[in-house]
């Protein structure tokens, strides 16, 4: 399948969100639509399954799914005109599938605490590896109890209210030194691997099998598509075109010199079959990931837990595959990174539907809270920042702007607001530079209309300045000078090294 | 001679001040102290709910917008202000109708400067606007008419204060009508000078007919008056010019070498007199030559009082042509008069440093249609105050890096609103470092020019150069910085040492004059701020201290740099 015509242009068969949604839109009565979408489409019958679901689910098990750096754009039911992820989409057919929702961060460290604290990552302070980074001796790992001791985790509610909890990850970004493992009982991580499902799946059925006749809350992670995870088994270059010439492998190593090479020149030069190569990869990544995910379901369906259990899949920010001129992810906010898949399947439900209004990962955590009907402390409710997503479920609009932040490194520091009527601003604070886009008319973020669009700029912009200070950061009140936090071991050699 | 016209604060006002500093913090918007309040519309200050609902029916749709600058008008010499002669009848008349500020204070002293604070809303530091040699984007904060431009304003200038147009190349020494830095986001510009000489200025008339010719347009209008600046009435007509004038006077410098060049008339005070008057004593060849009598001093006063009434017979057009043209009703007109001067006080008359007479400018806004007539604000405000309270009164979000404080709360008579308990300045650049820059070199090295006397030569091209060396091409220029409030001024040297070494006032006058590195003055007991008390007043001398070190912090930590470009920098001629 060929995809691009250059890596400068953008894909047009990539998937166009508000396009793609506009279709689906379209909605009732078209059987074309029905066909293409089955999952889309409600019979007299299903509305009936959906008016009768009772939204209360005390004491029902919950599975937390992120699937790391998973673009929504490659997600089947989102538009990926390859068929990658049958799994996936099958859950999201017969369950409720955001089309439109947004992360609060585009990498896993910032975007992923926000789940569980249900607030912003300048709130929850979880922005960087390091919360203090002084080579070589004086280097302090973030931690969630250090930097934000008052915050109450969706763990400890659970827990508090009588879940066992158990958390089964690929690391990295998600290590429980940073604090991740706070309140569940048992935490998996291997230290020093982006690990995938092939890894954290086992170790998660071990533990389901030990705790499946408690009410448990699980949280399933892993770095499957990440760059910085090849498949334990080798690729096959499934998708690849067969005249590539293997200029690029697909190893981590690469992706990392790309990404590299990336920050430090703002673009890197690829060819354009070597951007239908990465995208490639990246399927097949998916795909292998879609079907590991497939052989849980089953064995979770065999222990019977299927009507007993919601699921919440999601990912944590996407992945950039130069859609804007570089690869992988943490150093922009465009929506390759920040639109993200979000399906809940509710136990028993049997009837899907479609959620298009735009929402954040900000909601996940009172949504949860909510569909368990858990005792939440006030001092929680009075946390999370997010509103409950049983309001759409229950056919009501939520559709509201969004807000999400990267401060990468501290190669970088941005903000930013996508609005319900898709107008986008990001700011960049090291530089002051503002990018606004119209995600109507430009979906992949290809004309800054900044000049063309003064007052709507300057208005976004203040909303942006506003809504951080009302949250109590006041991004006037320092300087933003990037600096170096690394992430990546090999960064951090590199600064002891010159230290 | 020369009385301040100083607001002492009412007893009971402290009090007020106190309580408000709640409801400021709130305005504000900074979150509660446990930064965790949940996100609600109540939540919000005033102003970040005015962004959230998107005004609709707002008064930016149909409200034109006047900035009129007066550069050098002192409050005290305005009828309102109190002052024996009848100078101002027109701005007194309009006062009526207008919202008179008793207590506004420059940003600095220094034109340029002061004014590009007032249209950023910004510490000079932090618009990058901190010297006299600047290129076109040596500023690069939003301006008042970039924001209206925004909201679909018509955006125009007229100005007859040659700082806002002309540089000179500091190379060649020719004048250059660069509209760089001040003139971005204008769709007209407009200089009138008439030809009557690079530094003379004459009343920009033309402002009546860009009025006549886009009344029916939403607008955004500055009139910038640069007449009331020296020289001194060079440019008034008679009878107004000698209106004042002591009786039978001839001007002292008339018996010495003449320095103004080609500056003004032989009886005008140019500033190339005025900078050689220190101590009431006029210098020449570093030694003094005449003792300011009383009519010397008076004749001084009277042309720059003839500038004032000649100015504001040019209000009385431009009120006339608001009224006729019915612009009155929907034009938001805002005067404001920079900085202004010193007339004799301390023994100098130009505006070399932070004191009263310079610092204490006129601030009068007259809304659409007379609303608010009559209030007269006691409460400090700055320069910097301007920006934010013409966002909010045309329902525009006021941007967050905005520093200065939204005063229309305090002009609705809010309970508990207040304007600035402390205020900042920034003394930037010095004059030196202008004078480093363009005077000397073609004041004092152009012999064609030979506006000093023979005698000073050798001198005036070794503090040239000392000058330049002192304040490298693209160094950080120095600076000085204070702190105000209704009965306190503290001015600190931040490089006293420097500062001692370029001084002008003791090349001048041949003598050393030593500089206090922490001046505090007592503006209640000692409006004329001729004693220093800060041994007296250890308390409020840390206090104040504390308060400007750690404002001076915060500037430093977001000041703009210096030089954007490689571009060339030209040079602005006045203060």
């Amino acid at each position: 399948m060929s995809q691009h015509e250059s890596q400068n242009t953008p894909d047009v068969t990539l998937i166009n969100r508000r396009e793609f949604i506009k279709k689906t839109a379209v909605g009732a009565g078209v059987v074309a639509a029905t066909m293409a979408m089955p999952g889309f489409m409600m019979g007299n019958a299903e509305a009936v399954d959906l008016a009768n679901l009772p939204m209360k689910y005390k004491d029902y098990n919950v599975v937390f799914v992120s699937f790391d750096a998973l673009q929504a754009a490659h997600v089947g039911v989102l538009g990926n005109p390859r068929n990658v992820t049958p799994t996936i989409d099958a859950m999201a057919k017969g369950g409720f599938n955001f089309t439109n929702a947004i992360s609060v961060a585009s990498w896993t460290v910032p975007a992923s605490m926000t789940w569980f604290t249900g607030v912003y990552p300048s709130e929850h302070r979880l922005t960087n590896k390091f919360s203090v980074f002084n080579p070589p001796d004086h280097n302090v790992l973030s931690n969630l109890k250090k930097l934000s001791p008052e915050l109450v985790t969706l763990a400890e509610v659970l827990k508090q209210n009588g879940y066992a909890t158990g958390g089964f990850t690929g690391n990295a970004g998600v290590n429980g030194i940073f604090g991740y493992s706070q309140g569940f009982d048992e935490y998996f991580f291997e230290p020093g691997k982006f690990g995938s499902m092939s890894v954290s799946i086992p170790k998660g059925l071990e533990w389901l099998h030990k705790n499946k006749d408690k009410k448990f809350f699980m949280f399933l992670h892993g770095y499957d598509m990440h760059g910085q995870h090849v498949p334990e088994e080798g690729y096959d270059y499934r998708f690849v075109d067969k005249g590539y010439d293997k200029r690029y492998t697909g190893s981590a190593k690469e992706q990392e010199a790309l990404r590299e090479e990336g920050l430090a020149k703002g673009t890197v030069a690829v060819r354009n079959e070597d951007v239908q190569f990465w995208r490639a990869i990246y399927d097949e990544k998916i795909q292998r990931t879609d079907a590991r995910f497939k052989k849980f379901l089953d064995e979770y369906q065999r222990m019977g837990l299927m009507d007993k259990t919601i699921f919440v899949l999601t990912s944590d920010h996407g992945t950039e595959l130069f859609e804007h001129n570089r690869i992988d992810h943490g150093f922009s906010l465009y929506n390759e990174l920040i639109h993200v898949p979000l399906i809940i399947k509710l136990p028993g439900q049997k009837a899907g539907k479609v959620i298009r209004d735009q929402v954040s990962s900000i909601d996940v955590m009172p949504t949860i809270l909510d569909l368990v009907d858990a005792q939440v402390p006030d001092k929680v409710k009075k946390q999370m920042r997010g509103a409950t997503l049983v309001t759409a479920l229950k056919g009501k609009p939520v559709d509201k702007d969004v807000f999400f932040e990267t401060d990468y490194r501290l190669y970088t520091y941005k903000r930013g607001l996508l609005t319900k009527d898709g107008w986008k601003m990001v700011y960049t604070l090291e530089n002051k530079n503002r990018e606004l886009y119209n995600l109507k008319t430009d979906p992949h973020e290809t004309k800054n209309l900044v000049d063309q669009e003064p007052r709507r700029a300057y208005e976004m912009e203040q909303r942006v300045f506003a809504f951080f200070k009302s949250i109590g950061h006041d991004l006037m009140a320092k300087q933003w000078i990037p600096g170096m936090n690394p992430v990546y071991d090999s960064q951090a050699k590199q600064v002891f090294k010159q230290t | 001679m020369y009385k301040m016209n100083t607001w002492v604060p009412p007893r009971q006002a402290v009090k007020v001040i106190i309580l408000c500093v709640t409801l400021v913090v709130a305005l504000a918007g900074f979150a509660a102290a446990d930064g965790k309040a949940p996100v609600s519309l109540t939540n919000y200050s005033s102003q970040t709910r005015n962004i959230l609902k998107r005004a609709t029916g707002s008064r930016f749709e149909n409200t034109n917008v006047i900035l009129v600058s007066l550069q050098c008008l002192r409050p005290d010499h305005m009828g309102i202000g109190g002052y024996k002669r009848d100078t101002t009848p027109n701005m007194d008349r309009m006062s009526k109708s207008a919202v008179l500020f008793e207590n506004s204070i420059a940003q600095t002293n220094l034109t340029p400067v002061a004014m590009m604070a007032a249209l950023t809303g910004q510490y000079p530091r932090v618009n990058g606007m901190i010297a006299f040699d600047v290129t076109k984007d040596s500023v690069a904060a939003r301006t008042m008419p970039e924001i209206l431009k925004y909201y679909g304003y018509k955006t125009a200038a007229v100005l007859s204060s040659p700082e806002f147009f002309m540089r000179f190349d500091g190379e060649t020494g020719k004048t250059i009508n660069l509209r760089d830095v001040f003139s971005r986001s204008y769709d007209d510009y407009i200089w009138p000078r008439r030809h009557v000489g690079a530094s003379m200025r004459v009343e920009p008339t033309e402002s009546l007919d860009w009025l006549d010719k886009n009344k029916s347009k939403k607008f955004f209008l500055w009139i910038g008056s640069g007449s009331i600046h020296p020289p001194y009435a060079a440019t008034v007509p008679p009878p107004y010019k000698t209106m004042y004038d002591p009786p039978g006077y001839t001007p002292f410098w008339q018996k010495f070498f003449p320095v103004s060049g080609n500056e003004g008339g032989p009886d005008d005070p140019t500033i190339d007199i005025l900078l050689r008057i220190w101590d009431g004593d006029y210098y020449q060849g570093f030694k003094p030559v005449h003792h300011l009598t009383k009519d010397d001093a008076a004749y001084i006063i009277s042309r720059y009082d003839a500038g004032v009434h000649y100015t504001d017979m040019f209000i009385g057009q431009l009120l006339k042509k608001l009224k006729d043209t019915g612009l009155d009703k929907n034009t938001i007109v805002i005067f404001y008069s920079i900085h202004g001067k010193m007339l004799g006080e301390r023994g100098t008359f130009i505006n070399y440093d932070l004191y009263e007479p310079v610092l204490k400018n006129s601030l009068i806004v007259r809304f659409p249609d007379g609303k608010y007539a009559g209030r007269r604000i006691p409460d400090q405000v700055q320069g910097i105050d301007i920006l934010p309270t013409l966002l909010d009164y045309l329902n525009i979000p006021i941007a967050a890096d905005l520093e200065g404080v939204d005063l229309m709360p305090l002009i609705r008579g809010e309970k508990g609103a207040k304007g600035s308990e402390y205020a900042f300045i920034d003394r930037m650049p010095w004059w030196e470092h202008w004078m480093s820059r363009f005077f000397l070199e073609f004041k004092f090295q152009d012999p064609l020019k030979a506006n000093h006397p023979p005698s000073e030569d050798k001198a005036i091209i070794e503090y040239g150069n000392m000058l330049r060396k002192a304040f490298p091409p693209d160094s950080y220029p120095p600076g000085d910085i204070a702190i105000r409030t209704n009965q306190w001024k503290l001015i600190l040297r931040k490089n006293p040492k420097l500062l001692d070494k370029v001084s002008w006032p003791k090349f001048i006058t041949g003598k050393p004059r030593p500089i206090a590195n922490v001046e505090l003055y007592d503006l209640v007991a000692d409006p004329l701020e001729t004693r220093n008390v800060v041994a007296e007043y250890p308390k409020v001398a840390a206090d104040l201290k504390a308060r400007l070190m750690a404002w001076d912090a915060g500037i430093e930590k977001k000041k703009a740099p210096y030089r954007r470009t490689g571009e060339k920098r030209y040079l602005i001629p006045y203060p």
